[in-house]
């Protein structure tokens, strides 16, 4: 029982924050569709899920979930965890993933839109337990309005497509773990972002964090982080199990609901400030709305488990 | 990071189990009775026998020297075979911890395997009816004599003070707000108690009057004066694991789970919640041990396993009337004893005081 990241999980965390602190600043979400995905790949971060024959250093997912909670904490926009997480075990043969040159786009069951799909090379495609694989060339793509203006939807019509031979369900179960671990990253930014401004912002002849009403608010938030977080970890650990989809459930609906928590108290906070386009919150307020409802919106997660649970069906 | 539990570990959880299974006790009276009070007397004395009442003490004070993992696992067993609440608790939970770290060798012999055995049972007393939340501005006080002390002033809201037979808690020694509290214990023998009925009806509360009760000087705990911030350490302890652990919550939500099995989807969805929620409790609490077992201090982090488990439980009992409307027989103890924790060990208010000033850095 040894219930913590270890140093290396830790450094490549932090080596990955550093990156995205440089190169993907809360500006360049204004100009740019896919910031710092160029130094990424620098630094090998589509191969850390590869099997080193496909040039990958072949981790587990566990190993780089803290680097995953800094792509969320950075608000980092591109289709980061179908290419990150879910291409190292449907398309480990593609050549160049590992160097980031070929990106991918998900279309996850039970959605409608694939999201960031103007960007992927390849697009993934899973219908009825099946996975069809489209290259760019052969798709259609119809722009669809979301929640979130750095994660376009889109519509996606297809002419041919090819088979993937394998089961999608631990690709998926891997996506929603690490879509969970994106969430808990940006309520971690969302919490500290709102703290700081209530240290600065004065009403009344005090900074607004000195009221119990708006500490009391923060206190929460910070409880239901500390708490999701390890659900999240341990679906990492036991997403090979039996208890990996059920487990991957609970961690994605919990941190979906710790995240969207983090974002109605940082824009209460905020206040009138807040509601502007102006302030890069609005960028992360959009992710926690749009991450939540990815690889499965919280309420049919909730459903899984109540299956599990209780036994009933539903 | 892992999960796994170690051979030993696993070896340690079916020897528990095995002795619960084959010892546990039918449902006993309620502690807060004079009848009840004695049958989970001759429980903890039957639990000290197999060393099982305080595993993680040292085996001279009658423990195992289990690490906090084993303590889990054996808090884990305890609670799924259905075993009583600790009558033993304040002692074994709240003044242990601050016995081991600030009391003399004396003091740890003469006290710890009394306690471990249940013979003596501990009550705390901490509260004043005007210092409840605001602690530090108790006014009972401690005067020097030849000796000792002599303690006056008035306590309140004492836990199983009723029947028990010593107490501790802080007096005043001068007049400095923090820096003028000595931490105190005293037999119980000449405190005048008045038994108070919690919402049960039952005495589980004391209000106790001191009117010059004696205690020797071998009762004072660690320095005259110091006695708020060893006060402090205990009530890291009382918030964080050593009372609370996940065993309990566990164990709850799967008796919920079971309740729910047939509800309508709203409430089983509720009820499928606070399992995750206890099991998101349970491996918080595992990171917490692993933590602490490499030498760092809970601290103020302490208050967020508080609140979170804290409002769990009130959210798991509640949800337990929910499904069973007025058939609520036997969740009833434990929905009265959920609605008291957002209270004690200090009001959930004071926790996200803490949380928001000491763990975000907010301004006071």
């Amino acid at each position: 029982m040894n219930f913590g990241f270890n140093d290396d999980q830790l450094a490549l965390a932090a080596t990955v924050r550093d990156v995205l602190r440089t190169h993907c600043p809360p500006g360049s979400l204004r100009s740019e569709r896919r910031p710092a995905w160029e130094q990424l790949a620098g630094l090998g971060f589509f191969g850390l899920l590869l099997p080193e024959a496909a040039d990958g250093l072949g981790l587990a997912l566990v190993d780089v979930l803290p680097a995953l909670e800094e792509t969320g904490r950075a608000c980092l926009p591109g289709p980061v965890v179908e290419t990150a997480v879910v291409a190292p075990y449907l398309l480990a043969d593609v050549p160049k993933l590992a160097s980031g040159a070929v990106c991918v786009g998900v279309l996850p069951p039970g959605q409608a839109y694939a999201a960031d799909a103007d960007l992927a090379d390849l697009l993934i495609v899973v219908r009825d337990g099946g996975a069809r694989v489209i290259p760019r060339r052969d798709v259609r793509l119809a722009p669809r309005r979301g929640v979130d203006p750095c994660r376009p939807l889109f519509e996606v019509t297809f002419s041919r497509s090819e088979p993937l031979p394998v089961p999608v369900g631990p690709a998926l179960a891997r996506a929603t773990v690490a879509t969970a671990a994106q969430l808990v990253g940006l309520a971690r930014e969302l919490l500290s972002v709102t703290v700081g401004y209530a240290r600065v912002r004065t009403q009344f002849g005090a900074p607004i964090g000195s009221f119990q009403a708006v500490k009391h608010q923060l206190a929460d938030v910070a409880v239901a982080v500390e708490f999701a977080a390890p659900l999240v970890y341990r679906a990492a650990l036991t997403v090979e199990s039996d208890s990996g989809d059920r487990d991957a459930s609970a961690a994605k609906a919990a941190a979906g609901e710790v995240a969207t928590l983090a974002a109605r108290v940082a824009l209460q906070i905020h206040g009138a400030i807040g509601y502007t386009e102006e302030l890069d919150l609005r960028f992360w307020l959009a992710r926690a709305w749009s991450l939540s409802a990815a690889y499965g919106t919280t309420a049919a997660h909730r459903e899984r488990l109540r299956t599990a649970i209780t036994g009933r069906r539903p | 990071m892992d999960l796994d539990f170690s051979p030993a570990e696993r070896a340690f959880r079916l020897e528990v189990r095995d002795w619960l299974a084959r010892h546990r006790p039918p449902p006993l009276p309620s502690m807060d009775t004079a009848e009840g009070f004695a049958a989970h007397r001759a429980w903890e004395a039957e639990l000290a026998a197999a060393r099982l009442s305080a595993v993680s003490w040292p085996e001279e004070y009658g423990g195992r020297g289990a690490s906090l993992i084993d303590w889990l696992i054996f808090e884990e067993e305890y609670w799924a075979a259905g075993c009583p609440a600790r009558v033993t608790q304040n002692g074994i939970f709240l003044l242990a911890p601050s016995l081991m770290r600030y009391g003399t060798p004396e003091q740890r012999e003469r006290h710890l395997p009394r306690m471990a055995g249940g013979d003596d049972v501990w009550a705390q007393a901490w509260s004043e009816p005007e210092a409840g939340s605001d602690l530090a501005a108790l006014t009972s006080r401690a005067e020097p004599c030849p000796g000792g002390w002599r303690l006056y002033g008035h306590k309140t809201w004492s836990s199983r003070a009723a029947f028990a037979t010593h107490g501790f808690g802080l007096f005043r020694t001068s007049g400095a707000r923090h820096k003028g509290l000595t931490y105190f214990m005293f037999p119980m023998a000449g405190v005048a108690v008045r038994p108070i009925a919690q919402l049960d009806g039952l005495p589980g509360f004391a209000e106790l009057r001191f009117d010059g009760v004696f205690t020797p000087d071998s009762m004072v705990l660690g320095e005259v004066g110091e006695g708020w911030r060893i006060a402090m350490a205990t009530t890291s302890s009382e918030r964080g694991l050593t009372l609370r652990s996940p065993g309990r919550f566990l164990a709850t939500a799967d008796r919920l789970a079971e309740l729910a099995r047939d509800a309508d989807p709203a409430l089983a969805d509720r009820a499928a919640r606070c399992r995750i929620e206890a099991e998101a409790y349970q491996l918080h609490t595992f990171g917490t041990a692993r933590r602490l077992m490499a030498g760092e201090e809970l601290g103020p982090a302490a208050s967020m396993g508080k609140i979170f488990w804290s409002e769990l439980d009130l959210r798991m009992h509640a949800l337990a009337l929910d499904l069973l409307g007025d058939r609520a027989e036997s969740w009833v103890d434990g929905f009265l004893f959920s609605l008291a924790g957002p209270i004690y060990a200090g009001t959930n208010e004071i926790q996200r005081n803490i949380v928001a000033e000491r763990v975000l850095g907010l301004p006071r």
